[in-house]
């Protein structure tokens, strides 16, 4: 084996070895699979950014969207901001659909009537939630000298997600599915010297999972 | 001891040391930049003026630190303000045109069905070490004019327009604030295109449009 390629292959396993744990859990409940999957048409994952004290990560649904389009590459995915700059002013926080029937609200705009048939969307997903630190201990001190720089000491911090993805179906302008994930995970940062950070990948596990469930209810493959 | 001619080699490396240190010392600078969407609507017949004033098109926010944890901020608006708002007006109304002056009875302008003068009455921000929320926010008061070209008022009416975008990872505080910023200004013109025709006035004066064009027509 190569030099360089074994420095990548132990650097991997380092990062592996190197990585917290996390505990997941997914609700799901869908009406009206696509069997044969969804064909032609289109798919959007938004984010719903109404609550004030907190906001839906946009790189949490481009995570969800990728996933999707990764594992069933006949399935195209809009981009959010592609979307809603499309049909701006109309899924904006202040002007966003609520509900499946608000959609024929939308529709009474000639507009927005045609864009939508021009972009082909038949599911509208609806993602609402977000990761957040929740507790968090220890401490490290960190210093600067004319010998070098070095940081020791010890902290922990744990992080939780939850997501609700909400599917529309277009044509009907119906509610066919909800699914719930939720995951946690602890990270720890021991520091002698150098710090060492052990990331517990809680976002992208949401992620991984509400994309999986999501890619069973729109793909034919899964 | 120091001689003159190496006293003079050591001010400019003293004076970039200095100007350093002072930078530190300034308020945090945020020059709103963003691009904003076009609206999708069907465009009001309308040749509609719109007349950004001074304070409009220059609008900057000024917010003296607090305490001495905190910075001053400057928030510099008005060149993304005038850009959401040409971008929006332009596909609201079948034609926009830049006035060349306020409207007013000695007032040489252009000649529109009305004149829209935008202005910035309030606006207020808010970072995490204010809030202790993981959230930046912005919130802006707008009103606005709506003119004859001959400055007598058709309507008159307030707006307000909220931005907010969490904290990120890597992310700074100006960059942050530019976000909620620009979420902000699409708020606005969300809020603009959606309710323009609802205000009462505006209402009003296109009915009445509406009826003197019909009883002109055979």
């Amino acid at each position: 084996m190569k030099p360089g390629v074994m420095g990548t292959a132990l650097l991997a396993a380092t990062c592996t070895v190197l990585t917290g744990c996390v505990t997941a859990t997914v609700d799901e409940m869908v009406f009206n699979e696509p069997t044969e999957g969804i064909g032609d048409s289109t798919v959007v994952i938004l984010g719903r950014r109404h609550a004030s004290d907190y906001e839906t990560e946009p790189d949490f649904i481009q995570c969800v969207g990728k996933r999707i389009a990764s594992r069933d590459r006949s399935i195209e995915v809009i981009g959010e901001l592609e979307f809603i700059n499309a049909l701006y002013p109309w899924f904006e926080p202040r002007t966003a659909p609520l509900r499946p029937q608000d959609i024929d609200r939308l529709l009474l705009h000639r507009p927005v009537a045609e864009k939508m048939a021009a972009l082909r969307t038949e599911y509208m997903i609806w993602i609402d939630g977000n990761t957040v630190r929740t507790d968090s201990a220890g401490s490290m001190t960190c210093g600067i000298g004319p010998g070098g720089a070095g940081c020791f000491g010890f902290g922990t911090w744990n992080n939780d997600a939850n997501y609700e993805a909400t599917i529309w179906d277009f044509t009907d302008r119906a509610e066919v599915g909800r699914i719930n994930t939720s995951a946690s995970g602890q990270s720890y940062m021991p520091a002698v010297v150098v710090p060492i950070p052990i990331i517990a990948p809680v976002q992208g596990t949401a992620c991984d999972s509400i994309g999986d469930q999501l890619l069973e209810f729109l793909s034919s493959e899964f | 001891m120091t001689s003159a001619p190496d006293a003079r080699r050591w001010r400019l490396p003293a004076a970039i040391l200095l100007l350093t240190v002072l930078t530190g010392c300034g308020p945090s600078t945020v020059v709103v930049q963003g691009s904003f969407p076009p609206p999708l609507l069907d465009p009001l017949p309308l040749r509609m003026g719109v007349w950004y004033d001074e304070a409009f098109a220059g609008h900057e926010f000024f917010d003296e630190a607090k305490s001495r944890r905190e910075s001053d901020w400057l928030v510099k608006t008005g060149e993304a303000q005038v850009q959401m708002w040409n971008t929006l007006l332009g596909g609201m109304f079948r034609e926009l045109v830049q006035m060349k002056g306020r409207p007013g009875p000695n007032q040489m302008n252009q000649l529109v069905d009305a004149v829209l003068v935008p202005h910035v009455d309030e606006l207020q921000y808010a970072i995490p070490t204010h809030t202790n929320v993981k959230v930046y926010e912005i919130w802006m008061r707008y009103r606005f004019e709506l003119l004859t070209t001959s400055g007598d008022p058709i309507a008159d009416w307030t707006m307000t327009a909220y931005g907010k975008t969490p904290t990120a990872f890597l992310q700074s505080d100006e960059a942050a604030v530019n976000l909620a910023a620009v979420v902000a200004l699409r708020d606005a013109g969300a809020n603009f295109a959606t309710h323009f025709t609802r205000v009462p006035e505006v209402r009003e004066w296109l009915e009445s449009r509406a009826t003197t064009r019909g009883e002109a027509e055979p």
